[in-house]
């Protein structure tokens, strides 16, 4: 712990301000001797002012800074311009050159801010500026009050702040009045119809039954529902039907793989590291599938966070299993991507951090923290410092092994018992061979002195003179040997976290590792802590005290950040519009109430994701049909307030999934990795040559993610960057998509399958081959118009290919390919209602 | 044939409502001009610029690996004389591997042209073409290994996932044949960045680059992908595209007005189209025997470098807005840290004649005067040898150069030291680059924003100034 004892007893004594980091270092300053600035100079000061630094000011700097031009809105030509600063930030920290913006300007420290541009300043010159500043910036009738104002600038009024909406506690609203209380199912219903009733709208009728099992089939687990299924709920007529149908999907293996990828989206989830050195991280496929089996098992959402942060450090764990799964979760933390090849290794170190921080920030808090490495965050009360108190918690975490070039990740062994068991005997195998070939070695020497007599000196390399028998020997057991490393099993591991020396980080001036500022202790920001917090542990990084803290119930933004994305997940649109943005410019919520009974109902349900999905789903908003109501439109244009259900296209995954599950190609296996690059190998070298392959049937969940290069079909319909993490992926229509459903092979194949299939029902006439066909992939009949128009369509089509196809069988074949491929290609498969 | 009511939808009505990834501009034109308004939405239509632009599209020509400018276009007598004597200052303080003393350059420099500028013999039919070239000897950048380098290049950021330059570009200008991307990449790396290198990050997604092939592709292959129908007639393709939109319409009628399922209609057409536009472009068999001989299509050497030249030309004639070609091959081209001699001696045979030939295409054609070419690797080489006889990476100073579209030819901009270690004069960080590219587009590159995660995003973070010694 290398922090200052003056600033420590500052810091928690003061509760109430927030301190920047300027201001931090400005109390220090004055705990220990008077703020020099505060002081008016003598003489002797203001001549070496007038003497050595304002000539200088006027030579280098007045051309862009001065009274003509103020460029970066900076002007040195007055002490408020000095003060105040520009765009960057003010200028002199008085006393102390080392945090001051002017001084590693000149001395061309970060390769961002180099002053002057043109040429570096003599070292006479920054010497002199230097000491300028360490007097405390002596100017000539200068008003010392700017200095504290400049200072007070950055200092954030907490109380004032705490009342944003997002950051106030969150409590359980009152259920509001309605009229139309028939229409109401749940309190979902209540507040939802609040609102249109305010607005004088009313909710379109319920969606129809075949309409609602696809919408919520698809919605649950990422596939369509089978014609059985259908069928199945059609015949229900008790009042529990729909309830069934949730929760069998709820219960369906299906529904981890769907969310999790939800999930996997806001964790920025890759199979390589992307950015400069893209290797295979050939391990995070167990984090994946922890992610899935969480979902799965409707592990609570505090607990899933607490692992993900700080698996490492629960305790205990009841058998290895679960040992193995709290370890696997804290990949979360090292997921993202990572300048392998930085030279500089601080800059690497202090990179991954901000990532980690920035990847905290938006998925768990819906904070842009990330914003506040270089100063204080523009909009949201987050200073520096707080930024730098989270940062001291990751650098006490070891998440890399090594930052040598490339750099190493650090992965953490799983390895079980058994496992140890497992190798130890192999080990003893190896032991065996060697010691048959010390053995044989030893004999062979022996006998070669016995015969050699007492004059003979055993050569350096003895092994030729042995005898061929012993020499053949012995190649074969060091094979063996040789064959046995190879071979030896691998103890199963994962990138993980695990702690490291414990250390508070100071203030990066303009994020630099190169300009430091004052250390800071690890702490939780500061807006978000209603209490003064208690010191950090000494001898633990805190990751696990910023888990508990997070799942808090006095936590504002934990539980309203699940909640609204869980709703966007469900009906393509949050509560909150930016769910990866709960700060001053991120969206406000369209109906707050709703959101914080969500919120404070998930937390009294032991933050059960699955109770949540109940309730919304069972809710009659859910259930609601896609009528356009001209009216509605027109108050409300972009359905805000829920009077409809959107229409919505599938994602990436469910196109893919669902074409391969209607053309009865999908294997459904869960789990497990399809990555063929070996860990930590490149899935590109400078070849540009791709090692992944994606000619899998396996559900989407499992391809790898190959960042830099993701699966073309998925890049294509929007799927998550992989890199940079989105919690409200786009749904964009471009003509790449039309050309991947008319040529791909993936759908050319697909549609072989489904033409063959349906063709070998050879007692079906056409009519209800199309029927059959349009069942299994619209999930309902086919009007007469469509069927009257498929059998012209796939006339015309028999007719155009008599040129091409001689063969009557093969040509009927390839109209009916082409027909389904039509249909895969058509709205409403890809679409929603 | 439809069976559909054709008056609800006339191809004219589609035409009017479609507003889809690739535009439909090019259809539109042949409306009148209150048909625009309706594309309004279209991501890719043609955009004002802020101010009276200098260029209307680019051609990226980058040499990957990072080519040396002692070596090429920044000529440095003293590193002659003082071959083999110690750097006389102090290197940075990261570096990417070590490297001893000065290293003089294996080539001779001639002057050219009525600027008389110095080229190195390593750039003959270049260096005709100099008094059209604006050489900016002052580039700086920040980081010294490829990924990084290439990514800071690309995107403005080595450390964070940013939208690329190109992205931006489009993003700003929108795209002028709404049949083809709007961001085109020929032939580009997959490593040291890949993708990230033409994506479009949080910028949606009509802004991305499409890249044509890869490195590891010959350019005679390379495509987009997708792009081919192998089991289909066009004929075929017709017919079933047409029962796709009596499909798409009769599913449209019941769910009320949406723009986006009409969209899609709209993306079928398109798609329709650039399947036959794209490999038009491709095809350079119209191209005459002259222009073929120019780009060195016929030379063993030159003939893959040429092909993505003479693509390139191709594709800015049809109004594509950005179009980078990579040269690139299978190993890092441009990355001599040995053997300065052979490899920067193959490469620049390779791009020598193919480049003077683009650029004297494009002037006789009349487009070298909108269209902005641009130059350059990752990063320089420094004048210190590595090992025997390499130069190792040099972010601190090293070279690109424009031409055409509205910047000054025959001049070179800034300066490196005497020896070419560090830009000294009239110093270019990338981020300032940028902002004079975007400038010579008609952008101001603080006003270019993108509003993500709560922040206004700029191609050049909080810096970037333009350089005005290089405008016309």
């Amino acid at each position: 712990m290398t922090m200052h004892v003056s600033f420590r007893e500052h810091f928690f004594s003061f509760v109430k301000p927030i301190f920047s980091g300027l201001l931090v270092a400005f109390i220090v300053l004055s705990a220990s001797c008077l703020p020099a600035a505060e002081q008016q100079p003598d003489q002797k000061q203001i001549h070496f002012f007038e003497s050595r630094i304002r000539p200088l000011l006027i030579k280098h700097c007045y051309d862009c800074h001065g009274p003509d031009e103020q460029e970066s809105d900076l002007r040195v030509d007055t002490f408020k311009g000095i003060v105040q600063g520009g765009k960057a930030g003010s200028l002199v920290v008085p006393g102390k050159p080392e945090q001051s913006l002017l001084i590693t300007a000149v001395l061309y420290q970060t390769p961002d801010l180099q002053m002057p541009p043109d040429e570096k300043l003599s070292k006479q010159e920054i010497e002199d500026l230097t000491n300028w500043v360490k007097m405390g910036a002596p100017y000539p009738n200068a008003d010392l009050s700017l200095l504290r104002a400049a200072n007070q600038k950055g200092k954030i009024d907490l109380e004032k702040e705490r009342e944003f909406w997002s950051f106030q506690p969150v409590k359980k609203p009152a259920l509001p009045e309605v009229k139309q209380a028939e229409w109401v199912k749940n309190p979902i219903d209540q507040f939802i119809l609040h609102k249109l009733e305010q607005t004088g709208l009313t909710p379109a009728k319920p969606a129809d039954r075949r309409t609602l099992i696809r919408r919520t089939t698809f919605d649950l687990t990422g596939l369509p529902p089978t014609p059985q299924e259908i069928e199945d709920f059609l015949n229900d007529s008790t009042p529990q039907a729909f309830e069934k149908v949730v929760d069998r999907l709820l219960a369906s293996p299906h529904y981890g793989e769907h969310w999790g990828r939800h999930w996997l989206d806001i964790a920025r989830y890759a199979d390589s590291n992307g950015l400069d050195e893209n290797v295979a991280m050939g391990n995070a496929w167990k984090y994946r599938d922890y992610v899935v089996n969480a979902f799965n098992k409707d592990k609570p959402y505090d607990l899933f966070l607490k692992e993900q942060l700080a698996g490492d450090l629960l305790e205990p764990a009841k058998d290895v299993a679960e040992r193995n799964e709290r370890l696997i979760a804290t990949g979360f933390l090292l997921l993202g991507p990572k300048v392998l090849a930085e030279v500089d290794k601080t800059k690497m170190e202090m990179d991954i951090i901000d990532e980690q921080i920035n990847t905290i920030g938006i998925s768990l808090m819906g904070l842009t923290l990330g914003c506040a490495r270089c100063h204080d965050h523009k909009f949201d009360p987050i200073s520096a410092n707080d930024y730098y108190g989270i940062a001291g918690i990751l650098k006490s975490t070891k998440i890399m092994e090594s930052y040598k070039t490339v750099g190493r990740w650090h992965e953490n062994s799983l390895a079980t018992k058994e496992d140890l068991k497992v190798q130890a005997e192999w080990d003893q195998k190896i032991k065996v061979e060697e010691d048959k070939i010390s053995a044989l070695v030893k004999s062979e020497n022996e006998r070669l002195q016995k015969e050699g007599g007492a004059e003979f000196k055993l050569p350096a390399k003895p092994e030729p003179t042995y005898s061929k028998e012993a020499q053949a020997q012995l190649k074969t057991l060091r094979e063996q040997v040789a064959s046995l490393k190879k071979e030896r099993p691998e103890v199963p591991a994962a990138m993980g976290a695990t702690e490291r020396e414990i250390i508070d980080v100071p203030i990066h001036i303009r994020g630099s590792h190169l300009t430091l500022g004052e250390t800071v202790p690890r702490h939780v920001p500061v807006v978000l802590s209603q209490q003064p917090q208690e010191p950090f542990p000494k001898e633990r990084s805190g990751r696990l005290k910023f888990a508990e803290w997070l799942g808090n119930p006095e936590h504002p933004l934990t539980s309203r950040v699940i909640a609204n994305r869980v709703w966007r997940w469900h009906f393509g649109k949050g509560i909150v519009s930016t769910p990866d943005n709960f700060g001053k410019l991120g969206a406000k919520p369209t109906n707050q109430p709703l959101l914080d009974w969500m919120a404070a109902s998930l937390m009294e349900q032991g933050w059960s994701l699955k109770k949540l999905h109940r309730t919304i789903l069972l809710s009659n908003t859910w259930q609601m049909s896609s009528e356009w109501n001209e009216k509605a439109a027109t108050v409300d244009p972009e359905n805000r307030l829920m009077w409809r259900t959107d229409v919505r296209r599938l994602d990436a995954e469910s196109i893919r999934d669902s074409i391969l599950a209607v053309s009865d190609g999908l294997d459904t296996k869960l789990g497990g990795s399809l990555l063929t690059v070996n860990n930590r190998e490149f899935v590109f070298n400078h070849e540009s040559k791709d090692g992944v392959t994606y000619d899998f049937n396996r559900r989407s969940i499992y391809l790898p993610v190959i960042r830099n290069h993701l699966f073309g079909m998925f890049m294509l319909f929007d799927y998550a960057d992989a890199s940079v993490l989105n919690g409200d992926r786009a749904s964009t229509t471009v003509a790449p998509q039309a050309l991947f459903l008319l040529n791909s092979h993936l759908v050319e194949d697909a549609s072989q399958r489904m033409a063959e299939a349906i063709l070998n029902q050879t007692a079906l006439t056409p009519e209800q081959k199309i029927e059959q066909l349009v069942l299994k992939t619209y999930g309902r009949s086919p009007s007469k118009m469509e069927i009257n128009r498929s059998l012209q369509f796939l006339d015309e089509i028999e007719r155009d290919l008599q040129n091409e196809e001689p063969d009557s069988v093969k040509r009927n074949h390839r109209a009916w390919q082409v027909f389904c491929q039509s249909v895969f290609a058509s709205s409403e498969f890809i679409f929603l209602r | 044939m439809s069976i559909l009511p054709q008056a609800l939808f006339s191809r004219r009505d589609l035409l009017k409502k479609s507003a889809v990834g690739f535009g439909n501009l090019a259809l539109l034109s042949m409306l009148n001009d209150e048909t625009r308004a309706a594309s309004a939405k279209d991501p890719l239509s043609p955009k004002e610029p802020h101010f009276e632009p200098r260029a209307k599209r680019v051609i990226f020509l980058f040499m990957k690996g990072g080519p040396s400018h002692m070596d090429t276009f920044d000529y440095k007598p003293q590193l002659q004389k003082y071959d083999g004597k110690p750097l006389p200052f102090d290197k940075p303080r990261v570096q990417f591997a070590p490297t001893g003393n000065l290293l003089k350059s294996p080539w001779k420099f001639k002057q050219y042209g009525e600027s008389g500028i110095h080229v190195s013999e390593l750039f003959p039919n270049v260096a005709e073409c100099v008094d059209d070239l604006c050489i900016i000897n002052s580039l700086y950048g920040t980081n010294a290994a490829h990924g990084g380098a290439l990514l800071k290049l690309h995107t403005g950021s080595d450390a964070f996932v940013r939208p690329s330059l190109g992205s931006w570009v489009t993003y700003g200008l929108g795209t002028e044949n709404q049949n083809l991307p709007g961001f085109i990449t020929i032939c580009p790396t997959l490593a040291h960045g890949g993708v990230k290198n033409w994506s479009s990050a949080f910028l949606p997604a009509p802004y991305q680059g499409t890249p044509l092939g890869n490195a590891a592709v010959a350019a005679e292959n390379a495509q987009i992908e997708f792009i081919k129908n192998g089991f289909l007639s066009r004929g075929v393709q017709r017919k079933q595209i047409d029962f796709l939109n009596d499909l798409n319409r009769m599913h449209q009628q019941q769910t009320g007005p949406n723009q986006i399922l009409e969209d899609r209609i709209g993306s079928f057409e398109l798609a329709f189209r650039m399947q036959e536009e794209v490999p038009q472009i491709q095809d350079i068999s119209g191209e005459t025997e002259a222009t073929r001989k120019m780009y060195g299509l016929d030379e063993a050497e030159t003939a893959d470098f040429g092909r993505q030249c003479l693509m390139a030309r191709r594709f800015a004639e049809r109004g594509v807005r950005f179009i980078q070609v990579s040269h690139s091959d299978q190993k890092v081209q441009w990355d001599q840290h040995s053997d300065l001699l052979a490899g920067h001696g193959k490469n620049a045979k390779e791009v020598d004649k193919p480049i003077a030939a683009l650029l004297k295409d494009l002037k006789q054609r009349g487009l070298l005067k909108d269209t902005l070419v641009v130059w350059g690797g990752e990063f320089g080489r420094t004048p210190t040898a590595q090992g025997k006889n390499g130069r190792d990476h040099n972010p601190e100073g090293f070279t690109m150069w424009l031409a055409g579209g509205g910047v000054k030819g025959g001049i070179k901009y800034g300066a490196t030291d005497e020896f070419g270690y560090y830009a000294a004069k009239d110093k270019m960080h990338i981020h300032d680059f940028h902002a004079t590219l975007l400038h010579l587009l008609g952008m101001n590159h603080e006003k270019l924003t993108y509003r993500y995660a709560g922040r206004d995003f700029r191609l050049t973070d909080v810096a970037g100034h333009v350089a005005h010694g290089v405008l016309a």
